[in-house]
């Protein structure tokens, strides 16, 4: 049965961080699309500056805090509302649901928690709880100790033998974990644990290192019925962290047994909980027997969880936000582009999906960068295929970064270092174990030093086969029709051959053009229309061109540092924009975790990786009248440049045209220019950790600026004379240095990403919005410069840059722009100072 | 790699690459969506005299399992993926799924669209195929004229009675194209098996002296096998507890007066919710169904629906109101496929305990 609610508290998932990206704001943003159906009035609390979700609630009802007890507790005095939501918020969202429990808050102020009893949540949260309870319906455990001191460690592994795995236990952070091999490194681990625990606690475990790790997510309704979305199987065996994994979906190396064990196990999990929604439930499967072990379950949205969505094409959040709202699978109506049995058939795939995590290592160099427990990656990249070497060789592509279209080599890496990344592995695996087969190790020794099944191996050698034919074979028909069928786009074997693009598309003429398959979740017994499409070389194409006016946006792929998070906010900005002006929006992106892949957002999407080739074959099937491209491309935008009919916009401006006078600043006004008119926006102040004022390491700002009572006016009228409108247009920050109350003038440039979120925030005009509009010649000026009331300052606004250097166990505190990870945002009242 | 084609009986051709045998063969075409074990899925009888397009991206991966076959014999008449991976896992002393298909006399063609061709059988329907060295004329003509048998039950199943000897109740097989999947779960039940040919009469199956009779899985068409086949069910539901499956359900409605239609495009896959109506639960199943029961004709004074398809349908089970006999399209022993109704098996061994327990008084 339904339950009525009234009023329902969102809990957001706050800054993106090592372990968490945009997943969970898109799971929120499709969710409140849910929520609104019901009628509810939906509050939310969140302090990630980048939060789309945020932006279709009602202002009134969005708090800008951290997620955290005590804040949530006084939004509910205030609120009162009648039901929590908390599996959009991550592990710490369901932490403070169950203390909300715990402390009787729900019970007092009559709140349902939705998605799970309090009691059930509880045993989720509780470790030792989760284990009896596992254990009571027959499910494996790994035997597991807390311990206070050495002696009672040494009594564990005495009892279970090595290798173990330590852990300490902190309330905020999960991913620290050691494996030790002997007494030696157990001493070392315990020591290291000990300092970072301030309970003085640490966890135990017998390890089981070299296991296959595989991942199943359901959904399962209040009635019990349960469905099973995907099984993912991790590449990299148990050992190094999923996060840091290579995962395929379906999974690959289990047979019917194996899987079906997994997949009852997880229903039976489900079922033990009580869950009504979805529940993401990892395994550890042995590699010569039957025997598995459960390692996690997660009753919540996960990264995996959206994985298992985007690979299926089935639309999960949406089905799950009615799930806890006590609907059953069958009472669902989807939105009308799904057939009506959709909800509760189980989705079953005829492609591969493969997902490649993406390391900071590029941007913070002098850290340990071997994977292993502790997670070290930022974001992810899939490739979609109807082959597995396909789905690799795209999922490779798009994780490497440059639009270029090359497929690197590590050719130059001798051979004991070669064996060295075999047993302890680095951020570029995949490049590893294709040189190791390429130097002619045999597959059976390359299984046994890495534990990685020896089907990947069968998989990367076809690969390097088909690799070596092409190019051995250049700009023959023959191997560019092997070289398409295994997942080499047309920009690759440019690249490989040295020769331009039109040359292959001359060559292509001849061959199979490329087809474009959907992702749907009935393996074509019906008709679908997710509109979510990949390429591939094959008879029909199903992918038909939209009449009507149509735009096409180029996302940013999976994330690095820097401005990724927020440039996925300004994506979705301008798909959304797009759509409410009339478009039908095209999107592109690889990131299956952006909040831009959201199906509301676009009439249509390709998962296919950035590259010049797989662009020019969309823009030749879609036509699009204006394509965005958003974020600073240079190489991407000189190509497409080339292009004269495509009508192109790059946003925000490419940051070389910026011109500095000194790379020093302390403050800035940003402005809003169109034409030969300027409204002055805000003044900032710029803050670093280590009172820096060089341009690159400004990561925190403040609106506005500090004595804005004095300075504020007649810094505008000294910028506003600065400015060039026949130079500059669009957002626009004026930079000032301030040196002994003197603010001396440092340069222009064109308002960043990162900031122009911030800006969204803070004033309450959208300007990315501003900006397309503005680019379609659509800007009403005067309604704009309506919207943006100079009043005076109620309070201060402050966005913080998150840096990952504690999870990435540096020392540093302080970093640049290029090495942020995610924002908080907050407001201070002016009387406060 | 030698070019094959898969050739369809309305004209369409598809060419691809040549893997396991390289005979010349013609079937039905199917399409599968199951998303795992290949293995069962090829050696299930079912299959006799078809051609099976998996929708499943890529096959082959874990090589054939010793403990996974559905048959020793399988008799598809050809196999058609987008990928096969020619793997045999030493470890596990697997062999490839290329060497089995050529033991077999399987031919197998990959490198097509797969998914085309399903959207192909779904637009039109159930047809003959066929798998050749050269799409031409002739290729057509001879599929054309191709008659395919209806006389599959009696090519698959058991010539003889054989046991499988263990220590708890009496269970009396009925083979019509058997999948071994049905005597694995007997035997975790400790059921004393017997497995007996198709046509075998009630007598001889009462004179085995059973606690219950199961109604196996076979190929092809309830309707082309003899009325004796009907008359022996009758004979025997009133003695004993029954338990039919996919054809052995078909078989038990016919006998209990229910009719069965020719479905326009076959279902193979596990992916459709099965409700049970007494408990209004949904679960999945494996599902291999080219007939169906027509609901309109179950005469309600004997039978009722127990189980429904959600997305077309059908009749997914159904219950004698007399006798505890019950009868699944579904294959419930989850091989492949989800073992959600696994339980089935228990409520059989349930029925015949009851039996037990009352001394047999009721019959």
């Amino acid at each position: 049965m339904a339950i009525d609610i009234k009023k329902v508290l969102l809990l957001g998932g706050g800054p993106t961080s090592i372990g968490h990206e945009n997943e969970l704001d898109a799971a929120a943003f499709e969710r409140v699309m849910a929520l609104k159906k019901t009628g509810a009035q939906i509050i939310y609390v969140d302090n990630n500056p980048f939060s789309f979700a945020s932006e279709e609630i009602q202002p009134a009802n969005v708090y800008v805090q951290e997620v955290n007890f005590q804040n949530v507790i006084n939004i509910i005095d205030k609120e009162k509302p009648d039901a929590i939501m908390a599996t959009t918020g991550g592990l710490n969202a369901m932490q403070i649901a169950w203390q909300l429990a715990e402390s009787d808050v729900l019970t007092t102020n009559n709140i349902t928690l939705l998605g799970m009893r309090p009691t059930d949540l509880k045993k989720v949260i509780d470790n030792q709880k989760l284990r009896n309870l596992l254990t009571e319906i027959n499910e494996q455990v790994i035997a597991s100790k807390i311990v206070a001191n050495d002696e009672e460690a040494m009594d564990f592994v005495r009892d279970v033998g090595f290798p173990v795995i330590v852990k300490p236990i902190s309330p905020s952070h999960d991913t620290s974990r050691f494996i030790c091999n002997n007494t030696d490194e157990l001493e070392d681990a315990l020591e290291v644990s000990f300092k970072r625990t301030y309970i003085k606690r640490c966890s135990i475990e017998q390890s089981i290192v070299g296991y296959k790790e595989i991942e199943m997510v359901g959904l399962r309704d209040s009635n019990g019925n349960k469905i099973l979305i995907s099984g993912l199987e991790d590449m990299d065996p148990i050992g190094i962290h999923s996060g840091d994994s290579i995962i395929f979906a379906p999974t690959q190396t289990l047979i019917n047994e194996e899987y079906q064990a997994l997949r009852t196990a997880t229903f039976r999990i489900m079922d033990a909980l009580n869950i009504a929604g979805t529940c993401h439930v990892q395994f550890a499967q042995s590699r010569t027997d039957s025997n598995y072990f459960v390692t996690k379950v997660s009753p919540f949205f996960t990264r995996n969880t959206l994985l298992a969505a985007k690979a299926t094409g089935y639309p999960l959040t949406y089905v799950s936000s009615f799930l806890e709202l006590g609907y059953t699978l069958t009472e669902i109506k989807l939105p009308t582009k799904y057939s009506k049995y959709l909800a509760f058939m189980e989705p079953t795939m005829d492609h591969v999906v493969v997902k490649i995590p993406l390391w900071p290592f590029r941007d913070i160099t002098d850290v340990d960068q071997h994977l292993n427990t502790l997670m070290k990656s930022v974001g992810s990249t899939i490739g979609i295929g109807r082959t597995v070497e396909e789905a690799i060789i795209k999922a490779m592509h798009s994780s490497q970064f440059s639009p270029r279209d090359i497929l690197p080599s590590v050719s130059t890496v001798d051979d004991d270092a070669v064996i060295n990344q075999l047993i302890h592995p680095l951020a570029s695996r995949i490049l590893i174990l294709m040189e190791a087969l390429r130097r002619g190790f045999s597959i059976d020794e390359l299984s046994e030093l890495t534990r990685i099944d020896r089907f990947y191996f069968y998989k990367l050698n076809q690969l390097l086969r088909a690799q070596d034919f092409v190019i051995n074979n250049p700009l023959s028909a023959q191997a560019v029709e092997i070289g398409h069928n295994y997942g080499f786009g047309d920009g690759m074997l440019a690249e490989l051959w040295q020769v331009n693009i039109s040359t292959i598309r001359r060559i292509n003429r001849n061959c199979n053009p490329v087809t474009y398959k959907e992702v749907e979740p009935s393996a074509g017994e019906f008709r679908e229309t997710t509109n979510i499409f990949y390429s591939s070389y094959e008879l029909e194409n199903e992918s038909k061109s939209d009449s009507g006016k149509t735009a096409l946006v180029i996302g940013r792929g999976g994330n690095q540092l820097g401005p990724n998070s927020a440039a996925d906010y300004y994506t979705s900005q301008i798909l959304w924009t797009l759509k409410k002006s009339g478009y039908k929006t095209i999107i592109m992106n690889t990131n299956p975790n952006a909040v831009s892949l959201t199906p509301q957002l676009s009439d249509k999407q390709y998962i296919e990786p950035i590259q010049l080739g797989n662009i020019l074959n969309i823009v030749s099937l879609e036509k699009p009248d204006v394509m965005f491209l958003p974020g600073n491309r240079h190489y991407l935008s000189n190509e497409l440049e080339k292009f004269a009919d495509l009508n192109m916009i790059v946003l925000p401006p490419d940051q070389k045209v910026a011109k500095y006078k000194n790379h020093q600043a302390t403050t800035a006004i940003d402005v809003f220019i169109d034409q030969d008119k300027i409204i002055p926006i805000t003044s900032i102040s710029f803050f670093t950790r280590s009172d820096r004022t060089e341009v690159r390491y400004i990561n925190d700002y403040q609106q506005p600026m500090e004595q804005w009572q004095t300075d504020e006016t007649e810094l505008i009228s000294k910028a506003l004379k600065l400015l060039d409108t026949s130079k500059w247009q669009g957002l626009v920050q004026v930079l000032f240095n301030k040196v002994d109350s003197h603010y001396h003038f440092s340069g222009i440039r064109p308002i960043r990403i990162t900031e122009t979120a911030f800006l969204t925030k803070t004033t309450g005009v959208n300007w990315v919005n501003a900006l397309v509009k503005k680019h379609l010649g659509i800007l009403d000026f005067n309604q704009l410069e309506k919207q943006l009331i100079p009043e005076t300052h109620q309070r201060y606004s402050i966005m913080k840059a998150h840096f990952p250097f504690r999870e990435l166990q540096s020392s540093r505190t302080d970093g640049t722009t290029r090495q942020e990870v995610g924002a908080s945002l907050s407001f201070k009242n002016m009387s406060n100072t | 790699m030698t070019q094959r084609y898969l050739i369809l009986e309305d004209g369409s051709a598809y060419a691809g690459k040549a893997f396991g045998s390289l005979a010349t063969t013609t079937g039905e075409i199917v399409a599968n969506s199951t998303m795992n074990g290949y293995q069962e899925i090829i050696s299930n009888q079912i299959y006799h005299n078809q051609i099976i397009v998996f929708t499943q991206p890529s096959i082959g991966n874990t090589g054939l399992d010793q403990n996974a076959y559905e048959s020793i014999l399988p008799s598809a008449k050809g196999v058609i993926v987008r990928e096969y991976e020619n793997l045999a896992t030493d470890h596990f002393k697997r062999i490839s799924l290329d060497r089995y298909l050529k033991q077999h006399k399987i031919p197998g063609i990959y490198d097509v669209d797969t998914r085309q061709i399903r959207h192909h059988l779904q637009q039109f329907g159930n047809m003959k195929a066929s798998i050749v060295d050269v799409a031409d004329d002739h290729a057509f003509d001879q599929l054309h004229a191709t008659v395919l048998t209806n006389q599959q039950v009696a090519q698959v199943a058991t010539p003889k009675p054989y046991p499988n000897p263990d220590d708890g109740d009496n269970v009396v097989v009925v083979d019509f194209g058997l999948k071994s999947g049905i005597l694995r779960e007997l035997s975790k039940r400790n059921c004393n098996i017997t497995v007996v040919p198709w046509d075998s009469s009630s007598e001889t199956i009462l004179d085995l002296d059973p606690d219950g009779i199961v109604l196996s899985t076979g190929p092809g068409a309830p309707f082309n096998l003899p009325d004796s086949i009907l008359q022996m069910i009758r004979d025997v539901q009133s003695q004993v507890p029954l338990f039919g499956m996919g054809l052995g359900h078909e078989l038990f409605a016919l006998a209990n007066g229910a009719k069965v239609v020719k479905m326009r495009v076959e279902h193979h896959g596990s992916n459709h919710p099965i409700r049970e109506i007494i408990t209004n639960e949904i679960f999945f199943s494996a599902q291999e169904q080219g007939y169906a029961v027509d609901p309109k004709s179950i005469d309600h004074a004997k039978l009722f629906i127990t189980h429904v398809d959600l997305v077309n349908g059908t009749v997914q089970g159904l219950r004698h109101r007399d006798y505890p006999a019950i009868s699944v399209q579904f294959s419930p022993d989850g091989a492949p496929g989800p073992k959600d109704s696994v339980g089935l098996f228990d409520d059989f061994i349930e029925f015949m305990a009851r039996r037990r327990d009352s001394n047999g008084d009721r019959y």
